[in-house]
């Protein structure tokens, strides 16, 4: 009965043979190691995010009166309420987490390389949605932390050439963040995901035309791809299993380091907190606007910082695989560059004060500084690789080019 | 070694320039029943004199396992399903104090310190040399030194207040987060659980991979 049943869709919609072609069978580098664990777990923690999101906008209300009570409401009498929205507000955070790994490993190992520029962009423009997704439900607690740090972001908004007040006020739909703002935040929030899945499946299209990258930086050959179930069913489950344990600690016995004290305090917009700090996941980025003493400036070179991922395919000329595993120079601007952000983050969590300010100027600088150099580096890398002798496996990529014949340069008769 | 001396360094940068707020005492809240009755019994016969607690309702206390005889006489005609509302009207409190004293409900988790800021604050306040009433961690502050606690000096008089602070300060620890425990009992459950599945994945895993390495006759 069954097997008739698959028979008679399958006549009508490819069923067995998708999941034979994109799920069972997909042949996958067997030598991944678990830093490619990270992308399932990002489609995981999604998944997570918009369950428990929509259980708990059956209980929230979008109302500047109400908000803040029923949250409180959600906490204390809805069954399992603090359950779902300790998950969620973890969740927020452990995204990025995720999100952060995964990217980082793409940059080691130089994944974005040809032919995996799209995987690159879509991936890019997965984090812009995905920023504006948190930003948008951070606003929705309606504590102090959410409203002033709404009201913050908003105001960048006013550098806008010629027309700035106008997009503030479109953004908020009204003079100051309020109640307009609250409900299409809440709308939007609501959205975004829809719009993130969307994307994840695009990036899905693409990693499955041009399959994984693997740690050797080295397209495979078909021996050394193996079906992706059950063996990376199976990694990636038990990857799930270590992770969800991390995440259930920190859900079930330290839920508060997520949420700001401050925005234990329902919003007030006639008192300002003493710091208004973004979250963690956004604090490298807001060091950077504020590293820079004019306002326009500072929100360019912010959005700079977020977009400018995506000019790597480009900025990185070397024709040598595997990223930082096979190139020491590239390498080590990975790691000044991973202490970069830090710093970064880390001065976006302390008053800009004069050590502070100084300290964020130069790792602006270096962050930048790391992107445009990299053409320069990538090609001289390369150069001095090539002539100081490739390991064997590189060797076969790179054969050497025929001598140079020179000609006799003819004489010419006086 | 090295890294220790150079991680004391770092310490002693960031003291030199930290903020010069005095260091908050520390207070181990309780989650025993009797110690939560107490800080319940101060919080509503002393603070909600003047405080709200509105997110706390009656019935909530009678849940947390405190007798109903003892609720019904905090509570007076009031419903069980009432919130903990303070006595003093908002007008009233502005005319004597300058301010409506705040809601308690989530103060143990909306400073930054929580717990132990909520301890210390209590037994801050002091006698200024001027003869006025200040408190060491909240200088700004209206409330009055409602635990007695400035001037006080004989060691096993200032003990009992400490235990009073900590019991007002776990009850509104639990007030804050009133499903906390019952929370860390399903946490213990959970990971357990994922413990052993993650476990047994692991080798479920191992075992899979391990075919991969047989040759493909055998």
């Amino acid at each position: 009965m069954a097997s008739r049943v698959l028979d008679w869709i399958d006549r009508r919609f490819p069923l067995t043979r998708f999941i034979r072609h994109e799920l069972t069978e997909y042949p996958t580098p067997r030598n991944l190691s678990y830093w490619w664990n990270f992308g399932f777990l990002a489609g995981f923690v999604l998944v997570l995010q918009i369950v428990t999101g929509v259980f708990l906008a059956m209980f929230y209300k979008p109302d500047v009166n109400l908000a803040f009570d029923s949250v409180q409401h959600i906490m204390r009498d809805v069954n399992y309420g603090w359950l779902l929205r300790y998950i969620h507000s973890t969740g927020a955070s452990a995204f990025f987490v995720v999100i952060y790994v995964h990217m980082t490993r793409t940059l080691y190992y130089a994944s974005y390389h040809k032919p995996r520029e799209l995987m690159w962009w879509t991936g890019q423009v997965l984090l812009l949605l995905i920023m504006a997704t948190a930003f948008m439900g951070y606003l929705l607690p309606w504590g102090q932390m959410s409203y002033w740090g709404a009201q913050v972001i908003t105001n960048l908004f006013g550098v806008t050439p010629f027309i700035g007040d106008q997009v503030v006020l479109w953004l908020r739909g009204d003079f100051s963040v309020g109640d307009a703002t609250l409900t299409r935040f809440f709308a939007l929030h609501y959205l975004f995901p829809f719009l993130i899945l969307a994307m994840v499946g695009i990036h899905l299209i693409a990693l499955h035309t041009v399959k994984s990258s693997n740690p050797s930086g080295i397209s495979l050959a078909d021996k050394d791809n193996i079906p992706f179930h059950p063996y990376f069913t199976l990694k990636d489950l038990f990857g799930l299993g270590v992770y969800l344990i991390v995440f259930c600690a920190f859900v079930f016995f330290m839920p508060g380091v997520f949420i700001e004290t401050a925005n234990n305090i329902p919003a007030n917009p006639l008192v300002t907190p003493a710091h208004i700090e973004p979250e963690w996941y956004f604090r490298p980025f807001y060091a950077i606007l504020r590293a820079i003493p004019d306002v326009l400036g500072g929100v360019l070179a912010m959005a700079l910082s977020v977009m400018i991922f995506a000019v790597l395919p480009f900025a990185d000329r070397s024709n040598i695989p595997g990223g930082a595993r096979h190139r020491p120079v590239y390498r080590a601007m990975f790691f000044i560059f991973i202490a970069d952000v830090l710093v970064l983050g880390y001065v976006g969590s302390q008053a800009p004060t004069g050590f502070m300010m100084l300290l964020g100027q130069v790792a602006t600088f270096i962050y930048f500084a790391t992107f445009f150099l990299l053409p320069f580096i990538s090609k001289w890398e390369e150069r001095w690789l090539r002539a100081r002798g490739l390991p064997p496996e590189l060797i076969a990529l790179f054969p050497p080019r025929p001598p140079r014949v020179k000609f006799p340069r003819p004489e010419i008769a006086p | 070694m090295k890294r220790w001396l150079v991680f004391a360094l770092c310490q002693f940068a960031c003291s030199a320039w930290g903020d010069t707020e005095p260091a908050l005492n520390e207070v181990r809240v309780g989650v025993d029943l009797p110690t939560l009755e107490r800080g319940a019994e101060t919080v509503i016969t002393v603070c909600a004199g003047c405080h709200s607690l509105k997110y706390v309702r009656f019935r909530d206390l009678v849940r947390l396992g405190i007798a109903q005889d003892k609720v019904d006489a905090w509570r007076g005609g009031k419903p069980m399903g009432a919130a903990i509302t303070g006595q003093l009207p908002a007008d009233a409190a502005l005319a004597s104090f300058g301010k409506i004293p705040p809601d308690l409900s989530l103060m143990a988790r909306a400073r930054e310190g929580e717990a132990d800021y909520i301890y210390s604050y209590l037994l801050g306040f002091y006698i200024t040399p001027e003869g006025t009433l200040g408190n060491h961690y909240y200088p700004p502050t209206k409330m009055p030194d409602i635990l007695a606690v400035a001037g006080v000096t004989d060691p096993s008089q200032r003990a009992q207040l400490e235990q009073k602070a900590r019991a007002v300060t776990s009850f509104l620890v639990w007030a804050a987060d009133p499903h906390a425990r019952e929370r860390r009992a399903l946490g213990y459950y959970v990971i357990g659980y994922l413990l052993i599945f993650t476990t047994l994945l692991y080798f479920l895993k191992r075992r899979t991979w391990a075919k991969l390495d047989r040759p493909a006759s055998a």
